[in-house]
């Protein structure tokens, strides 16, 4: 006992290190010196689906286009350095901008409240509105107000959904690229889709499917995030932004775009009254973390669902794959054992991605539950027939002989003596499978669906509070599935037991 | 009731057998000896269809089965099949008892399953059968309770659960020690006794003259002698037997 207090007390002591050396230190020379120093800048955006404000070259994917990218080129002539992006998940910029990932993050970050306890904002750099779009032969929805009862998508951490969660009875999907939300709306999984006018400008309107509906709502600023200490370099920022509003270069920069509208005139006025820039649009409330419980086991209940109802359909689906494999002749047991090879041979994400955003393409529209559950399903279904398989070789060959010497057809023999010995012999595989199947599901948030992981990254994005949220997340995974492995333990022994 | 003519096999090029006949008449005894890796088993293991072979043609109980050389028997060919292992019950060196199930129900799966018969009918013969092979305490263990000759002992029960017309034993003692082969043996030389044709493939010198009407020796994949007990024990006609036998009975 003592020496178990002991090692406790060392474990202890050696996280509380670990997290202290993994929290960075205050920089000691501010960021601007640093920058001109190394003789480029830093700056953090996420380029994946980020069009216009930075994205891959279509024509050159190895080069980085988009007004932001216009932008940082801009202002790292000014410093008299180059720019160089770094590449990040929007989500988790300001984490990594206050890891010191890069000097500053610019991204179509929105000023608010909850944001500007965490880090120092720059002037704003444009203003942005919120726009409502529709398929193009929707009719009743004209604006915001005719949104309840309807789901309508947008993207995680954003503005827009800040807005759509403070209404009342609007389904609210949460995604986390800019393309798929419009894709679904295309396809009628979603009766519209709110975000930033410049999202809406770039992949919306070219869409002959879709239409802008009523005005721009709302109205923010995007500003550059800055480390809160780095007050020099927000100073100097300051400067350079108010030189290109004054030169013309921004407005150049935007007209470029098509996202210059009478609304950046009013960009003069923050850049005369250095310290006006807050944020225009309402903040959901500061709340105890007590009150993210209900979300998460919802989000938790999900998961649990989805992981059950698929590992139900590997374990039945991959016992038909091993039977044919073994059994049927030409071409089922080629075609079990192509199945097999080719879904334990590619990324479980994108087999997600093929089923609810390819499928499509040829016609077949599956639901987000669906998909899932077909998903993870099929994907482990390979991997339990190999596991039954191994089972199935590993009962001695006189067990079929013997069988098959009392009279027994091949089926009943392998339905009353192999099978049940194989399946013991699975036992454990099949557990750990299971545990790893409850994991892999979180990979499904990628399809819409809003299970424990996605419900976390909502929540984490719109409070900023990735740590404390990321442990209880953790904490109700492993409360799931410690007993889970547990159980199966039990199960495993009862059938050793059997057997003797 | 078992009859064997003229059967070639091959495993992949290695021809083991061109041309071998055997007859086992009803209520007869026969003890098959030789050297490992003569063919012996590869007999047995050819007449309840458990093998395929190339050429000839085996007949049991009027049921015949043709040179089976195809991976895929016909429906007829493997209705055949079936229809002989009814006929045939089958004892290995190595017991095949079913790990996941008990005594009795080891005993009762086939009869329940494959006969049809009713599970009060099955358990009934089973007991039966149990009782005079003393047994009965044992209905209920698993087989990894037991040991080895009891194994065997309930692998015979087994297949005679099915009332077969003929047995067939497979080295039924080679993987016990000599105390539990004698419990066994004697299991058999019962059955024997009582009349059940039997094809036994033994290295227990001893027994095969004791309950052998027949014996036969085979070596390399061919017959090389067949006589009664006396003769072949006390009076070899061929060499290569006579080596044989001088070999194991040192
Ligand atoms: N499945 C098999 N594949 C290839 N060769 C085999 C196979 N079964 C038996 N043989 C060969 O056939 C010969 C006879 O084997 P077997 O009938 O088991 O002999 P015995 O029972 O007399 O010891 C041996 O040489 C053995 O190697
Ligand atoms: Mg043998």
């Amino acid at each position: 006992m003592r020496r178990f207090l002991g090692i406790l007390f060392l474990l202890i002591i050696g996280t509380g290190i670990i997290i202290y050396a993994a929290v960075p230190s205050k920089p000691k020379e501010g960021t601007l010196d640093k920058i001109k120093k190394r003789g480029h800048l830093l700056w953090g955006a996420d380029a994946e689906g980020g069009a216009p404000y930075a994205f891959p070259d279509p024509k050159d994917p190895s080069e980085l286009v988009g007004f932001e990218v216009d932008l940082a080129q801009s202002i790292a002539r000014e410093l008299g350095v180059k720019a160089v992006e770094s590449q990040n998940a929007w989500d988790s910029l300001i984490p990594a901008l206050e890891r010191g990932d890069f000097d500053f993050a610019m991204n179509g970050i929105e000023i608010t409240e909850k944001r500007k306890e965490r880090v120092l904002f720059s002037q704003p750099y444009y203003i942005y509105t919120e726009q409502l779009v529709v398929r193009k032969d929707e009719n009743s929805i004209k604006s915001v107000n005719d949104l309840k009862g309807r789901t309508v998508g947008t993207l995680s951490g954003t503005v827009a959904q800040d807005i759509l969660m403070g209404m009342r009875g609007v389904n609210v999907k949460i995604y986390s690229g800019q393309v798929e939300p419009y894709q679904d709306l295309a396809l009628g999984r979603l009766d519209a889709v709110l975000l930033d006018l410049p999202i809406a400008a770039y992949y919306a309107r070219p869409n002959p499917k879709l239409k802008f509906a009523g005005p721009p709502v709302g109205e923010g600023l995007y500003a550059i995030a800055i480390r809160k200490n780095d007050v020099q370099l927000k100073k100097k920022l300051d400067e350079v932004l108010a030189k290109l509003y004054r030169t013309g270069e921004l407005k150049r920069i935007y007209e470029k775009w098509g996202l210059w509208n009478n609304k950046q005139e009013k960009l003069a006025a923050y850049f005369r009254n250095p310290d006006k820039n807050a944020a225009t649009l309402e903040e959901s409330q500061r709340a105890p973390v007590k009150s993210f419980f209900p979300m998460l086991l919802k989000g938790a209940g999900v998961t649990v669902l989805i992981s059950v109802s698929s590992m139900s359909l590997a374990i039945g689906l991959g016992l038909i794959l091993t039977l044919m494999r073994l059994y049927a002749g030409a071409p089922f047991n080629w075609l079990a054992a192509s199945y097999i090879e080719v879904y334990r041979g590619t990324p479980l994400l994108i087999q997600l991605y093929i089923l609810y955003y390819g499928l499509p393409n040829i016609g077949i529209s599956l639901n987000p539950v669906l998909a899932a559950f077909l998903g993870l399903g099929m994907n482990y279904a390979a991997y339990e027939a190999e596991l039954y398989r191994a089972g199935i070789n590993a009962v001695p060959h006189g067990q079929m002989e013997a069988a098959l010497s009392l009279g027994m057809t091949k089926g009943l023999a392998l339905r009353r003596i192999i099978l049940p010995q194989a399946v013991k012999i699975a036992l454990p595989g099949i557990t750990n499978d299971f545990i790893a199947l409850f994991k892999d599901s979180s990979l499904v948030s990628v399809i819409a669906m809003v299970e424990l992981t996605k419900t976390y990254s909502m929540l984490a994005a719109s409070t900023l509070r990735f740590f404390q949220l990321g442990i209880i997340t953790a904490l109700l995974y492993f409360g799931m599935s410690y007993p889970l492995s547990l159980l199966a333990r039990r199960l495993e022994k009862k059938l050793k037991k059997d057997r003797r | 009731m078992i009859s064997v003519r003229d059967l070639y096999k091959s495993f992949g090029t290695n021809t083991l057998f061109a041309g071998v006949s055997l007859q086992v008449e009803k209520g007869e005894a026969v003890v098959l000896i030789g050297p490992s890796g003569s063919g012996k088993s590869t007999v047995l293991r050819c007449i309840n269809g458990l093998e395929m072979f190339d050429r000839g043609e085996i007949t049991v109980a009027g049921i015949e089965l043709h040179s089976i050389n195809r991976k895929r028997p016909s429906k007829e060919d493997a209705e055949n099949i079936r229809r002989v292992r009814l006929k045939l019950g089958m004892v290995f060196q190595q017991f095949n008892l079913f790990p996941h199930m008990t005594v009795l129900q080891n005993i009762t799966e086939a009869p329940v399953r494959v006969l049809g018969m009713s599970r009060r009918e099955a358990e009934e013969i089973a007991r039966g059968i149990l009782r005079q092979i003393n047994l009965e305490s044992k209905v209920n263990s698993y087989p990894a309770q037991l040991s080895g000759g009891e194994q065997q002992r309930v692998a015979i029960a087994r297949a005679l659960a099915m009332r077969p017309e003929a047995m067939l034993f497979d080295e039924p003692t080679s993987s016990l020690d000599p105390e539990m082969a004698g419990e066994v043996l004697s299991v058999i030389r019962k059955l024997v006794e009582d009349g059940m044709t039997t094809l036994i493939v033994t290295h227990e010198m001893g027994f095969a003259r004791e309950v052998a009407d027949r014996v036969v020796v085979f070596d390399k994949g061919t017959i090389i002698e067949t006589g009664p007990p006396e003769d072949i024990f006390t009076n070899p006609k061929v060499p290569r037997t006579r080596e044989f036998l001088n070999r194991v009975l040192k």
